[in-house]
């Protein structure tokens, strides 16, 4: 009689103490994002038998709310997504590999020949869980620009990454070259005017070239104040297109230092562009037809032969060079 | 040499030469040093003939002969070189420079001594000065003394050189070795058996000695002349006195004009890129270092800025400070026109020719693709240029033009062999898959086809012009009696009505004609010369190359 209740209070405060320890360790894994040793949850309880700590955690591994994880120094507790968990309920074992698998590769996404590689399933069974995932709004499926038959699966809540959507240039795989074309204009124009601006202004020479340049900051600057962009482009975007007007030789860029927390600095570098005149006018040889003549390799002028403008000479010299104007 | 090369000399001798001429220089061009009974044999032409076209070539500075290789005693041999020919094509660009830098009479000095080869001054001087006196009002003439002093200026600037005495260099170097194109000095026996032309750089102090000992000679002679007939300079037509400069004859040196030529595109370049202040000190330092500089300098000598402050015309009106500053931004211009040599004296600056060459070649080639290929594949072909090496994907990036478009202008210029693609395979079989494919542009290769493209092109300018005379020969000659009988009519005092019924002999449709033809050959003609400013600067780049 006596031992009855006894038994029960040890039996309960088991059951007690289990509970306690599981909210602890939740507790410590929130306070530890990252994930937790062993060593950690033997510190913080240190009256906590082995015995009682591996019940615990198997319980919590049980409910699906621990993550067990293998690192260079041992075991590591982690924290499962309690959405995740919360979303996967009512899932089997494949679908949750097939979703841990999603989840790995983050927002750059994954190919389904990938998955089967990793989780080792077959295709269609792969095909199946994806489909299901999908319709649960778990995952989703985002058509790379790099091959735009290759679609890659990403979590439902991820924005996708640069590389595979191909960043503000892209607008559904389409490289969007009219859009390209009118931002190089306006950088140019921006440049131009800038630079126009600094020779009117009559200063000294070293004056006038310091005032022609502008920092990368202020033509982004410019450019969103323009308003000319629909998606928000970043500095580095801009970048790029003011290196196309590099590459049109139309524009010129010098890296100075500056101060850190500038406006427009990184790294402590400051880029600056300017725009230039060309060096000299079109060639003399482009300004003949021969120039310009898109089958120069294939004339040949033999006098052999009989043919007539073997006789007259070169084809793009007939009347329409010769008789355009003076 | 090229065929290009050798179609275009072709042509330029049978413009200048006619056509026996053409097919003796075509001959030796073709077939390299060549004695006379070879070239009979080859040509199948009389030995008359062959022989009147050797003196032309051998007086025009074309053709050099030699002893032969087979050692003393052996026939002498011919020998003609592309180079000296194409130079036929600048000869107006050579006329209108001596125009600007020295009026009518160094226009007409030059004319002269180009379309005769060589001539001795006085005779120069005797010809130019009787065609300016024609040309001018009745009553008034040109003074020998004002040519001449014209000439010795010429002569001063190293524009004019002498022509090296044939006889010395015959009895110096136990070998006819007479180079009109090249003055031959003494101590240079490797000159007649080696194939190659010896080039006037080789001797850097041919421009000096020829015209020190002259200048005396020829004005003494002429100051003579001037005290004998003043007054009437046609009277000299047919003055037959010896004049003391017999055997000193004068040529065109072509390599000076090349210098000032290159100079001027390098200013032309600064004041396009800069402004004109930045170009008229570059002008001013190139003027300085003219005579200090040899032509074959990578750079010029370093100029202090306290030297330049100086030399500067004190019109622009440039002080000192602002003078620094501009040197300064010709220093970080990243062309690279100017660089600096050292501090000393306010800074010692240089201008770096054989650099300035290679950027306005760089500039020629990318005009050429921006023009024929748009200017996309222009900024693809500018990007190579600076990125080196680059993977197809990476052009598509780097450029922002979409995948499909840029695949076609990189396969268009790879097509067109102005663009290289290197292959590097991960593994010794080459496979596609893993292998990297790096598109690369080579300038000077580049720049070296793109010469002959324009050789090409100006032989096919000249074909053209040669064709549009041929279709309408009788028309030209027709209109060329009626203008001689208009001219005699004129002379007799013929009546206004025989004058209009001679004028009327030829028919509006044809006067139309005429007047198109007129057009057609002024556009041709202006073609070739636009041309020939590209052939200078890839020549130029392409020799500076050799050099440095």
């Amino acid at each position: 009689m006596s031992e009855g209740p006894h038994l029960l209070n040890q039996n309960f405060n088991c059951v007690c103490v289990c509970v306690c320890v599981c909210v602890r360790i939740k507790e410590l894994c929130q306070q530890f994002p990252h994930g937790i040793t062993d060593q950690v949850i033997q510190n913080d309880m240190p009256h906590l038998e082995p015995q009682q700590r591996a019940m615990a955690i198997n319980k919590l591994l049980s409910l699906g709310q621990l993550d067990l994880l293998r690192n260079s120094s041992g075991l590591l507790y982690r924290m499962k997504d309690i959405q995740s968990t919360s979303k996967m309920k009512g899932s089997d074992n494949q679908e949750k590999l097939v979703y841990q698998i999603i989840e790995d590769a983050g927002n750059k996404g994954i190919w389904s020949r990938d998955i089967r590689f990793k989780s080792n399933l077959p295709l269609t069974e792969i095909n199946k869980i994806l489909k299901s995932l999908e319709s649960k709004k778990l995952i989703k499926a985002v058509k790379s620009v790099a091959a735009s038959k290759k679609k890659v699966y990403m979590l439902y809540n991820l924005q996708p990454d640069r590389s595979v959507t191909g960043g503000a240039w892209y607008s559904d795989q389409d490289f969007e070259s009219e859009f390209v074309e009118v931002l190089n204009q306006q950088c140019f124009k921006f440049l131009q005017s800038k630079a126009e601006a600094a020779r009117d202004s009559k200063q000294s020479p070293m004056v006038q070239r310091n005032s022609s340049f502008a920092t990368s900051h202020e033509v982004w600057k410019y450019i969103c104040e323009l308003g000319i962009s629909k998606v928000d482009l970043s500095m580095d975007d801009i970048e790029t297109i003011l290196n196309t007007l590099i590459y049109d030789g139309k524009v010129e860029m010098t890296v100075i230092a500056a101060k850190e927390g500038t406006v427009g600095s990184v790294d402590g570098q400051m880029k600056l562009y300017r725009g230039v005149n060309p060096v000299i006018q079109p060639t003399g040889l482009v300004r003949t037809p021969c120039g310009l003549c898109p089958v120069t390799h294939t004339h040949t002028h033999t006098h052999t032969h009989t043919h007539t403008h073997c006789v007259r000479g070169c084809p793009c010299l007939t009347s329409c060079f010769l008789s355009s104007g003076v | 040499m090229t065929a290009q090369e050798v179609r275009l000399c072709g042509l330029l001798l049978r413009e200048h030469f006619g056509e026996v001429v053409e097919k003796v220089g075509r001959h030796l061009i073709r077939s390299g040093a060549q004695n006379l009974r070879t070239l009979l044999h080859e040509t199948g032409i009389s030995i008359d003939l062959v022989k009147k076209s050797l003196c032309v070539l051998v007086q025009h500075g074309v053709c050099v002969f030699s002893s032969g290789r087979k050692g003393p005693g052996s026939p002498t041999e011919y020998r003609t070189s592309c180079d000296r020919i194409l130079r036929i094509l600048r000869y107006p660009r050579y006329i209108y420079t001596a125009k600007t830098l020295y009026g009518d009479t160094g226009e007409l000095i030059i004319e002269e001594l180009l379309q005769r080869g060589d001539m001795t001054m006085s005779s120069t001087v005797k010809t130019v000065a009787d065609r300016l006196t024609q040309n001018m009002e009745e009553g008034r003439s040109m003074d020998y003394s004002e040519v001449s002093s014209a000439f010795s200026k010429l002569v001063e600037t190293h524009f004019l050189q002498r022509c090296p005495p044939m006889a010395a260099a015959a009895t110096k170097n136990g070998a006819a070795s007479a180079t009109p194109a090249t003055p031959a000095t003494p101590g240079t026996p490797a000159a007649p058996v080696s194939t190659t032309l010896p080039t006037p750089e080789s001797f850097p102090d041919c421009y000096r000695v020829p015209h020190v000992t002259l200048i005396g000679k020829g004005k003494r002679r002429l100051s003579n002349e001037d005290g004998e007939d003043q007054r009437s300079a046609k009277r000299a037509k047919i003055d037959s006195e010896t004049h003391g400069d017999e055997g000193i004859y004068w040529q065109v040196n072509f390599e000076r004009f090349h210098l000032h030529f290159r100079d001027q595109a390098i200013i032309s370049a600064v004041a396009n890129k800069l402004d004109q202040t930045s170009s008229e000190i570059v002008r001013t330092m190139l003027r300085m270092s003219e005579v200090t500089t040899s032509p074959t300098a990578t750079c010029t000598k370093p100029l202090s800025a306290n030297e330049i402050f100086r030399s500067l015309p004190s019109s622009y009106n440039i002080a000192r400070p602002i003078l620094d500053q501009y040197l300064t931004l010709l220093v970080d211009d990243p062309m690279e026109f100017v660089g600096k040599a050292g501090e000393s004296g306010g800074g010692m600056y240089v201008v770096n020719l054989h650099r300035a060459l290679a950027n306005l070649a760089r500039a020629t080639l990318e005009s050429v693709v921006q023009e024929r290929f748009g200017s996309r594949s222009a900024r693809i072909f500018r990007l190579l240029l600076r990125k080196r090496h680059l993977e197809q994907k990476q052009v598509e990036d780097f450029a922002m033009i979409p995948a499909k478009e840029a695949k076609d202008m990189l396969y268009t210029l790879l097509s067109q062999n102005l663009v290289q693609l290197q292959e590097i395979p991960k593994t010794p079989d080459y496979a596609p898959s893993r292998t990297f494919y790096l598109y690369t542009v080579n300038q000077l290769p580049t720049a070296r086809m793109l010469l002959q493209n324009c050789y090409k092109t100006v032989a096919n300018l000249i074909e053209r012009r040669l064709f549009e005379s041929k279709e309408s020969k009788r028309l030209l000659e027709k209109s060329q009696r009626i203008e001689a009988i208009l001219a005699s009519l004129q002379a007799s005092g013929a009546e206004p009505e025989q004058l209009t019924e001679v004028e009327e002999m030829i028919t509006a449709p044809e006067k139309q004609q005429l007047e198109s033809l007129r057009l057609h050959i002024n556009k041709l003609d202006s073609a070739e010369n636009q041309v020939d400013e590209t052939i200078f600067l890839l020549e130029s780049y392409i020799n500076s190359t050799v050099t440095s």
